[in-house]
């Protein structure tokens, strides 16, 4: 029993653990994940009713007899692996095939949704709730679950304007830095028994069924992002999901290795203004040709053309920009504009997202500090 | 609006190493507006020796725009004009950058006069005996570095007002300033 519900934890809760990040990645729309949470909740409520009735042993496929045809396929996919896992399991009882069953059926049936995923993770729970600790624990998850799920949804905004403040901290102050950091560790608290059991996840066999493909890309895709210091992981856990959310992030550091390698000069060519960290981070050519954005806001109302190599900049980030973000984050816009043209990208996210890479909020407070 | 802490940057940029390039940059004015600037002659060529003066105005729009720039000092070449000095070079129309500088741009200029481009001529006269008769053309060029572009031949017309007033015909002095490099005294004694 005992190695049972260890077993079964780290599952779920290693699936939380991925849910805020792939909640945030896919925070698309929050009228979107709520409908499915919905209908993912209605789903298995019904379920439940079903297995009360019918299911004697309530293993694994109660409620996957109503669904649909590929649910059904699923649940025999699964089947032996339930049933190997209780064979090998000697005190295999009913909740843990169920307990097991539904975090495996997860990946499988929501794979591209985090969202999806909290649904079925509260239907794990109605589940199992007059089961084993594993259920409880996975209860538990479950409202964390949902509570973070709104946090974020609101909060999503809310991070996103921690990490402009995050930026403006570094170019003005240093004490704003305290906010973002001191707003992640309720989220991080939150998450907490997910997080440890995420640290055991990859040491426990158990987990890879599962989560395994899914985990490795998650976390290859996030190496660039926190490899640097990983002892600061849970701190900046929620960002991390940002990041991974990056569409691309090998274009992005393939577009970010001039901006690495070359030279940082000290002030603009053109103006001759010390440039800002802002500036520093600007980088409208991929000639590696540096200027402040004044100048190139100035450029970009005349020819348009890269003073360094004369080739005309590939887009207007000025007006894309705006369009996306409107009229309220005018203030975000330079910077916007510096991080979507190192980046290429036209999306508002990444700006927020590249912010979060440590590496460059450790340039930044370097150069505060020098 | 000038950008005048880049035009100051500038200057002395362009004063710190004065020696090495020989270019220099002073301004005329007090506003910074109106520069002049001075490039050396290339060696081996028929301007070898000389020291050119430009006008330098700098638009408003500097340095978005590129700066005006006119010879002071009378240059034969097929891409300045020999009557008023303006220059052929498209760094200062078309292709400038406003990563260039007055000092580079004064380079390029430099440049120009090392590489005259003849199939794109701002003095059509030039151009065609540059074309037609090379050899004429690097005695006048050297004629008129001589006569224009030297601190001692700055006074070439007093020189020649002198000799007129001497009683000799101004042509005949004009040619023999011409053929003795302008130095008045071996002129004198050419025409006694």
């Amino acid at each position: 029993m005992v190695s049972d519900s260890i077993a079964a934890v780290p599952i779920p809760s290693a699936a939380n653990t991925k849910n805020p990040g792939k909640k945030k990645r896919t925070n698309r729309s929050a009228k979107l994940k709520q409908y499915k949470i919905d209908a993912r909740r209605e789903q298995w409520l019904s379920q439940g009713a079903v297995r009360s009735k019918g299911c004697k042993d309530g293993v694994d496929d109660e409620g996957h007899a109503p669904p649909s045809p590929a649910e059904k396929h699923i649940k025999r996919s699964l089947e032996p692996l339930a049933t190997r896992r209780r064979g090998e399991e000697d005190d295999g009882l009913i909740h843990h095939d169920s307990d097991s069953e539904s975090p495996s059926n997860c990946p499988n049936s929501c794979n591209d949704s985090g969202t999806n995923f909290t649904g079925s993770s509260s239907g794990g729970s109605s589940s199992s709730s007059s089961s084993s600790s594993g259920g409880c624990c996975s209860g538990n998850i479950t409202e964390e679950e949902e509570d973070d799920d709104e946090e974020e949804d609101e909060g999503d905004d809310g991070c996103l304007d921690d990490w402009e403040e995050m930026a403006d901290a570094l170019a003005a102050d240093d004490k704003h830095q305290q906010s973002p950091c001191s707003d992640s560790p309720p989220a991080v608290q939150t998450v907490l028994p997910g997080e440890m059991a995420h640290g055991s996840n990859f040491g426990s066999p158990n987990s890879k069924p599962e989560s395994g493909s899914r985990l490795v890309p998650w976390a290859s895709g996030n190496n660039r992002a926190w490899r640097a210091d990983d002892a600061f992981r849970p701190q900046s856990l929620p960002n991390l999901s940002k990041q991974h959310s990056l569409p691309n992030p090998d274009r992005r550091c393939g577009g970010g290795v001039p901006w690495v390698r070359t030279s940082m000069p000290s002030s603009c060519p053109i103006c001759c203004e010390d440039l800002d960290l802002t500036d520093t981070s600007f980088l409208p050519c991929l000639c590696g040709f540096r200027l402040c954005l004044f100048c190139h806001k100035r450029i970009l109302e005349q020819d348009g053309r890269c003073p360094g190599c004369r080739k005309p900049y590939e887009c207007e980030p000025i007006e894309t920009e705006a369009s996306v973000l409107g009229g309220s984050l005018t203030l975000r816009l330079a910077r916007s504009c510096s991080m979507i043209e190192r980046n290429q990208y036209r999306c508002g996210l990444i700006q927020s997202q590249s912010m979060n890479n440590l590496s460059f909020l450790l340039l930044g407070v370097l150069m505060i500090g020098s | 609006m000038i950008d005048f802490a880049r035009v100051q940057k500038e200057l002395v940029e362009c004063s710190k190493d004065a020696e090495g390039s020989g270019i220099k940059v002073s301004p005329k004015t007090d506003n910074l507006v109106l520069l002049i600037g001075t490039i050396p002659g290339p060696l081996g060529t028929p301007y070898e020796g000389g020291v050119f003066h430009i006008d330098i105005t700098l638009p408003d729009g500097y340095p978005f725009e590129p700066p005006k720039m006119q010879f002071a000092t009378k240059v034969w070449h097929p891409n300045i004009s020999s009557q008023s000095g303006a220059i052929c070079l498209d760094i200062l129309k078309d292709q400038w950058s406003p990563a260039l500088t007055l000092k580079t741009a004064l380079l390029s200029v430099q440049a120009l006069l090392s590489a005259p481009q003849p199939d794109d001529p701002q003095d059509a006269v030039v151009a065609q005996q540059y074309l037609k008769d090379y050899q004429t053309f690097v005695s006048t060029a050297r004629y008129w570095t001589e006569s224009f572009a030297k601190a001692s031949s700055c006074g070439i017309e007093d020189k020649v007002q002198k000799l007129v007033e001497m009683g000799f015909p101004e042509a005949q002095v004009r040619s023999i300033l011409e053929a003795v490099g302008g130095d008045e005294n071996l002129a004198l004694e050419r025409l006694l």
